[in-house]
């Protein structure tokens, strides 16, 4: 076995004991630590996406126990990209957003912001890299537990508290159907790695034997990780989470989090239950309305915000649209469209709610987008940020946003049944009303008129830190949406190993 | 690949220079401010013309994937349109040293007249779709600014029609682009046209309706009918040299769109005697006599303009749809001479108010006397707009009527024409009155009392330049045609 082989469990091993160090750290050496373990796990996973590159996915047994048996972690070019961009964003969000947990986080318990920064990703590698779907189980539960404490860590009471709670039996409602799916397929195949589960469920499909249970477990399923990814009817807790939470929670909520389980989902359709089983109990028809649903409803509440942050997390849910739309249209091309959607919104939206918190800085700390009147000219760097995010929410060429346009409507295209016309109406559509609410946003942030916020007089101050985080965001987002060739390539040679 | 790298220069040039405006303090001063802007709108326009004295060439900038490159290219069609960029920008700049004199945010509103003098030159040489795209809707987002420029609350609100429509219609753009790039054979734009008719057949019905929503789309930014709404709204609220430059040459841009999408990658001969062609016509004749109605209808001299325009943008889309090479000819002539023209008035309108205040078309008796060079450019344009021999508006129309005539599609071959005349005749009515009540206010009106208000040579010499080519062009469109023959031979 070669070294590289061991980088990915070697990530996961750092981020575990980060989170063990930090809780006895002080909060300032919590963050540095917290900071250098992210960059190694960035360094080993980016060494994992080359290496699958060139050598294909491979499989690590766990203790050296083999299939059936043992547990495993599969590493693919998709699982290696995503774990690379998963700690590129959430070391970047954190810088975007430090000066803001050193603020809202009470004092005595900044160390343990970390230390759940560090098991957010920690279970977020193991989402991505997990062959095994209990252990998936157990750590969207890990999961789940670490991002109510970062919605809760805002040190204000109230409203906080009563976000966190929704949020909190939101996201219990979900895994708990996520275990019974779990169990129901363990009873009838017998096992919980995915690729034996996968072959037995092939099996158990193609005699015709226990499809009833398989078509509950299939939904519940899809229906609990939707319930964790936002997914429209199931996006109510969202914006009362993230719009509450501290900037670096709210961006790694929506830009990480969500994406987590999603990704998730997509593993376990693909390589566990197979798209062909899926289509014939059409609940890739089924995520394919309520993303085209989502796509439109999220847009037009958005539009409906007068809290910027809000209004980010509203658009967070039309965005996941787009992910189940790819999804559900059910073919390779969809599948590669909702990868690159996962990306893209990845890379764009924190950088939208680290901006919108350097709009809250010259703003006293306001949320509402009336005080924030000009912000974007006392504050240019976030404002940059913020149109260079709107640039790509808009898609327009060269950002982020029009490499998923393109990728999903050639998808579409490609499906050509009548998914395909749906999907360019929601597509359009949804672009449209992106356009409605977030350029009369940008021109009340880079309004001249004064006589509209109290807060007229602040400019903003720098840190090294925001600087680097939001120039490298600008940066990040417009490789994604030049370097669209060898990304979607690098996508396209991942898919068999997700069990395409 | 030689005069390739030429072409980066005149994009890139004016957006910095824009920049450098907004954000140096020196340029806060009005001196240094109108020195600069004056050197970097001469140096970008002498990179356009250098341009056009090359011969044509390709850049290959880079690759968003292997088969989305961004690609500029200077072909006949790109010529013409950088050019009459190049030219309503400079006459529009120095009218603004003078112009804006009584506006603010001086800084803000070079900035945004500059970058989008960058991005239209962009959009002019984009060799392919996506290219054409990307400069299309950042055009959009940075004219926006021009229209808002006063900040009232008429002016936002206009702004924003004007974005959601713009918005609205370069998605309709987008849509076709996916379906271009999905049912052709490549995204460059091949004179024409580039469908792969082995992946067409079967699905011509579809593609028709995508071609004619593509056709709606951009022609939202020519103001044809039904997305024209925004048009006479926007257009007036804008200061004077930014309302020559959107009516004179952004709404040529969404013709380029049309002529960029149907006769170089769609190709002619797939919409020929399909409802898409019938559609198109009828709507670009509905808008020809519906704009010249309004303007008819209009008092304030900005809004009748505007209205004007609208009719007039639809005489080249009618000439577009004919899909004939004379009524080619003539809608490109006519991109041409209406740009001239319709700066000019809007020029010489801004003149007026920038020297009495004065916005209605009632209040303008007499005017003729204090400002007579401004009002005989006004008058010459005039006559060249409602098409009288020899003056540039006669020769695009006559064109324009002869491909109908020729073109034997059936009624619209001679409806067309027909049209054309009654709104010629409106134009002459909405124009001509404002010209003999400026110079022949009736034996009444106190002549004797108006005094000298000419404005200074800033606004003058544009104005003079600008009718000097109306007449010349009129009287010698030879060059201009063999120029427009030798491409649009190519798409036929």
């Amino acid at each position: 076995m070669e070294l590289v082989q061991n980088f990915p469990l070697l990530s996961i091993i750092i981020m575990t004991s980060c989170g063990a160090i930090c809780t006895l750290l002080k909060g300032k050496a919590a963050k540095w630590y917290c900071l250098v373990c992210l960059a190694a796990t960035l360094a080993l996973n980016l060494f994992a996406f080359f290496y699958t590159l060139q050598n294909g996915a491979y499989v690590y047994y766990m203790g050296r126990w083999s299939a059936p048996w043992g547990n495993e972690i599969k590493v693919g070019v998709i699982e290696a990209l995503l774990a690379s961009a998963f700690a590129f964003v959430m070391i970047l969000s954190v810088l975007g957003g430090l000066e803001h947990i050193l603020e809202d986080v009470e004092s005595t318990k900044v160390n343990l912001y970390f230390v759940m920064i560090a098991f957010l990703m920690l279970t977020l590698l193991i989402l991505v890299y997990t062959n095994d779907i209990f252990t998936a189980y157990v750590f969207v539960e890990i999961n789940t537990i670490a991002s109510c404490a970062l919605v809760m860590m805002r040190y204000k009471p109230g409203k906080t508290l009563v976000a966190t709670t929704k949020y909190m039996i939101m996201s219990l409602l979900g895994s708990s159907l996520f275990l019974f799916a779990v169990c129901i397929l363990y009873n009838i195949t017998g096992h919980l790695l995915m690729e034996p589960m996968g072959q037995e469920v092939r099996r158990l499909y193609a005699e015709g034997q226990y499809l009833f249970p398989l078509t509950v477990a299939i939904a519940f399923m899809g229906v609990g990780l939707s319930i964790k990814g936002a997914l429209f009817p199931f996006h109510t807790w969202l914006p009362d989470a993230h719009g509450s939470a501290t900037t670096t929670s709210s961006a790694v909520l929506s830009g990480l989090v969500l994406k987590g389980y999603i990704f998730l989902l997509i593993k376990i359709y693909c390589r566990v239950i197979g798209l062909d089983v899926l289509a014939g109990d059409h609940m890739p028809d089924v995520l394919f309305l309520f993303g085209a649903a989502a796509m439109v409803i999220g847009s037009v509440r958005a539009m409906q915000q007068t809290d910027l942050k809000r209004l980010l997390a509203y658009s967070s849910i039309s965005q996941v649209g787009y992910i189940f739309v790819g999804l559900g249209l059910g073919t390779e091309a969809g599948i590669a469209a909702a990868i690159v959607q996962i990306l893209a919104h990845a890379v764009t939206k924190p950088m939208l709610f680290c901006a919108a918190g350097g709009f809250m800085n010259v703003s006293g700390g306001s949320r509402k987008l009336q005080d924030m009147t000009g912000a974007g000219r006392r504050d240019p760097l976030s404002g940059a940020a913020f149109l260079v995010g709107v640039f790509s929410m808009i898609g327009i060429p060269l950002f982020a946003g029009f490499t998923t346009k393109l990728t999903l409507t050639q998808a579409a295209l490609g499906h050509g049944s009548v998914k395909c016309v749906l999907a360019l109406i929601v597509i359009i559509v949804s672009t449209v009303l992106n356009a409605l609410y977030y350029i009369p946003t940008v021109s009340t942030l880079f309004s001249a008129r004064n006589d509209l916020t109290p807060y007229r007089n602040r400019y903003a101050h720098y840190h090294v830190p925001y600087v680097a985080a939001m120039v490298l965001f600008m940066i990040v987002n417009i490789c994604v949406g030049t370097l669209a060739g060898p990304l979607l390539e690098a996508i396209y040679a991942g898919l068999p190993s997700l069990g395409m | 690949m030689n005069a390739g790298f030429l072409f980066v220069l005149p994009v890139i040039i004016p957006v910095i220079a824009g920049l450098l405006v907004y954000f140096r303090p020196e340029y806060r001063e009005e001196a240094k401010r109108v020195a600069f802007v004056r050197i970097m709108l001469c140096v970008t326009a002498a990179f356009v013309f250098l341009i056009d004295l090359l011969p044509e060439a390709g850049l290959h900038l880079f690759s968003l994937t292997p088969e989305l490159p961004v690609l500029f290219q200077s072909d006949g069609m790109a010529k013409i349109f950088i050019t009459l960029v190049a030219v309503m920008w400079l006459a529009s700049g120095f009218f603004s040293f003078e112009y804006m004199k009584h506006e603010e945010n001086h800084q803000r509103y070079y900035l945004f007249f500059l970058c989008s003098f960058g991005v239209l030159v962009g959009l002019g040489l984009s060799a392919n779709y996506l290219t054409m795209y990307m400069f299309y809707e950042l055009m959009t987002l940075l004219t926006m600014p021009l229209v808002l420029h006063s900040g009232k609350k008429e002016a936002v609100q206009a702004a924003f029609k004007y974005l959601f429509y713009s918005v609205f219609g370069a998605l309709m753009g987008l849509l076709g682009f996916f379906f271009i790039y999905n049912y052709g054979t490549t995204i460059t734009f091949t004179a024409g046209g580039v469908l792969d008719m082995a992946k067409v057949a079967g699905h011509e019905n579809k593609l028709l309706a995508v071609v004619f929503l593509v056709v709606l789309g951009f022609g939202t930014k020519a103001g044809m009918f039904p997305l024209h709404a925004w048009l006479p709204t926007a257009h007036p609220v804008a200061p004077a040299p930014a309302s020559a430059v959107l009516s004179g040459v952004i709404t040529k841009a969404g013709i380029l769109g049309v002529v960029r999408v149907i006769y170089y990658l769609i190709g002619p001969d797939f919409i020929r005697g399909t409802w898409v062609q019938y559609a198109w016509l009828g709507l670009a004749l509905a808008t020809v006599f519906m704009g010249s109605m309004m303007a008819y209808k209009e008092k304030v001299l900005k809004k009748r303009l505007a209205y004007s325009t609208v009719s007039q943008v639809s005489y080249v889309m009618f000439g577009l749809a004919v899909l004939n090479q004379a009524a080619f000819i003539g809608a490109i002539l006519h991109v041409v001479f209406h740009s001239f023209i319709k700066d000019v008035l809007f020029l010489a309108a801004g003149a007026i108010i920038y020297k009495t205040g004065r916005t209605n078309v009632t209040e303008l008796k007499g005017i003729g006397k204090e400002m007579p060079i401004v009002m005989w450019c006004f008058a010459l344009a005039s006559l060249g707009l409602v098409g009288i021999p020899p003056l540039a508006g006669f020769v695009s129309k006559w064109y324009l009527a002869v491909g109908s005539l020729e073109s034997g599609v059936p009624f619209f071959n001679w409806f067309g024409p027909v049209i054309l005349l009654a709104s010629a005749l409106l134009t002459a009515g909405y124009l001509l009155t404002i010209v003999i009540d400026a110079f022949f206010p009736g034996s009444d009106f106190p002549m004797d009392t108006l005094t000298k208000k000419e404005p200074s040579y800033y606004m003058t010499v544009p104005l003079i330049a600008l009718t000097f080519f109306i007449v010349w062009l009129g009287l010698f469109p030879g060059g201009l045609y063999s120029m427009i023959e030798s491409f649009a031979a190519s798409v036929f």
